[in-house]
């Protein structure tokens, strides 16, 4: 709710046109934090729960598209390959054995900038056109 | 007693950090932190023989037979989550399925308080999942597994499924992979059957032990080492008195006695997981330090390729004990009686599996499994009640619906 008006129609774009339409996702993370780029590998660690700890120093905050966005099966589909229900069969391990926790759910894409800038240490995914100077993007998968 | 006085005290432990972050909460309801999930199976199998009974694990006292059953793998799991800041949290979890003593109780399987001092560095007090081979904290969540079920070849001696402690891990970026090491110590808090209708106390058994696993890309590897302090003595004597041993058999071979005696279990474990392709392969060696289980090594390997929502997979298990060992000079007839009695745990077989797992619906898996068992005829026990003509093999039928909420 607390989204500038003017971001959303570019959002609901967004969602109406999920990914299939081929814009890239980007990985981002406020502009104030000091992290530049992280790979591929440091990604699946922290949006895995297997290694949380950004390059900072500082504990990672991984934030999720909401479940049933094609943002979300997008991201995974091209991070590690892997369509929702194995991503979720994945989660149902860790979470039923008590170990890691999953990246936080949002409702809406408007909730995961609103987190993204409030959360120290936030990182989430998002369509390129929605990264504004508020932002910092620090992985693009390769074309 | 001693029981119920250690389980108010995990519960106290739950409450009191519960009530002290309450106050220090702002804003936020306390209880937005509080989330309940569950996981459950509910599943049917049948076997083509009844000389032996097929069980998915040894803490099941009986097994199928040729009718359809339910309670094999049939199970409901109900888990609260409460946060109790950003770096704290207590779970409790409950599971019933049909266990040790033939009903479906359900049990307090984890009552614990995590808390991560670092991303990197999380410990867990409380009631928690014994994890002697990989996988083993979460074989009951069959959503998130492949197969219908854990192999019995390698999983079935596994009875221990939670112990009251303390485990700490801690995660170090190599460059090239992640190295992850876990210690656990404490007690376990289980019943499991004996010869029927005998039970067996695991309560109170010190266990310990740790692991260290490899992550890369989509490869991951593990080692690890528990070992485990029986407390309380098999009930021997009153087993072989059903069995129409005339004489006190622990007396007569001491080193029949578990009491104070231990087992260690070592594994290797591997998993390989990318894009559509899974393959899980271990490898485990268990020795007790007593002659009434014989040791034994086992392995698996299961893989399965994805091609939309249906995942067919293909499983090859085996499992191999040393024949009993018996160094006390025994009359004839009594070293007779007494190997008879270890023979029941000689094992001796592998198993094919071919299934499919089918993602129909999200949080929701059907499965279809059929196993071939082709065991020595001297293979006894992976199975219950195996009668004396039972020639080692069998087939099991089995259907499962899976599924998370």
């Amino acid at each position: 709710m607390t989204t500038p008006t003017r971001l959303l129609p570019l959002l609901l774009l967004g969602s109406l046109a999920g990914t299939a339409a081929g814009e890239p996702l980007v990985v981002v993370v406020s502009a104030q934090q000091r992290i530049e780029r992280l790979s591929q590998e440091d990604v699946t660690n922290i949006f895995l729960g297997r290694f949380r700890t950004l390059p900072s120093g500082l504990p990672a905050a991984p934030i999720d598209q909401p479940a049933n966005s094609p943002l979300r099966a997008a991201f995974y589909q091209q991070l590690v390959n892997k369509d929702v229900a194995s991503i979720n069969a994945y989660w149902s391990r860790l979470h039923f054995s008590g170990k890691a926790t999953p990246p936080r759910q949002t409702n809406s894409d408007g909730e995961v900038l609103r987190q993204l800038l409030s959360q120290p240490g936030a990182i989430a995914y998002v369509e390129r056109r929605q990264v504004d100077a508020r932002l910092r993007i620090v992985f693009e998968f390769p074309p | 007693m001693t029981h119920a006085l250690r389980l108010s005290c995990l519960l106290a432990c739950l409450v009191v950090p519960t009530a002290a972050t309450a106050e220090t909460s702002t804003g936020d309801s306390f209880w937005n932190g509080l989330a309940i999930r569950g996981f459950g199976t509910l599943g049917v199998a049948r076997s083509n023989d009844e000389r032996a009974e097929f069980v998915r694990d040894l803490s099941q006292p009986d097994g199928l037979g040729r009718h359809w059953s339910g309670k094999l793998d049939s199970l409901l799991g109900l888990q609260a989550n409460l946060a109790l800041g950003d770096n704290t949290e207590a779970v409790l979890q409950g599971v019933t399925r049909y266990r040790y003593d033939g009903s479906w109780r359900p049990e307090l399987t984890w009552a614990f308080i995590r808390h991560d001092f670092r991303p990197d560095f999380t410990v867990r007090v409380g009631r928690m999942g014994t994890e002697f081979f990989m996988q083993a904290d979460s074989r009951n969540v069959g959503y998130a597994n492949l197969t219908l079920r854990p192999s019995p070849d390698y999983f079935g001696p596994i009875v221990v499924s939670y112990f009251d402690g303390i485990d700490a891990s801690l995660t170090g970026d190599t460059g090239r992979g992640l190295l992850r090491a876990k210690v656990f110590a404490g007690r376990a808090a289980e019943k499991t059957p004996f010869v029927k209708p005998f039970t067996w106390d695991l309560s109170g058994s010190r266990m310990a032990g740790g692991y260290l696993d490899y992550l890369s890309g989509p490869w991951q590897f593990r080692i690890s080492r528990s070992l485990i302090r029986f407390k309380h003595q098999q009930p021997v004597n009153a087993a072989a008195t059903q069995a129409g041993i005339p004489f006190d058999l622990l007396a007569a071979a001491p080193e029949l006695s578990i009491t104070g005696r231990h087992a260690i279990y070592d594994s290797l474990g591997v998993v390989y997981d990318e894009g559509r392709l899974q393959v899980q392969a271990q490898l485990s060696s268990i020795r007790y330090d007593s002659a009434v289980y014989e040791d034994t090594r086992a392995a698996y390997v299961v893989a399965g390729y994805r091609i939309g929502q249906f995942t067919p997979f293909v499983g090859y298990a085996r499992t191999h004990s040393d024949p009993a060992r018996l160094r006390t000079p025994l009359p004839a007839p009594m070293a007779e009686a007494v190997r008879g009695f270890i023979a029941a745990t000689h094992a001796d077989q592998a198993t094919v599996t071919l299934g499919t797992r089918w993602d129909f619906q999200r949080d929701m898996a059907l499965k279809a499994q059929l196993d071939m068992v082709h065991g020595n005829r001297d293979s006894r026990f992976p199975m219950r009640d195996a009668q004396p003509g039972w020639d080692g093999r069998l087939n099991v039928f089995s259907l499962a619906l899976d599924f998370i909420f």
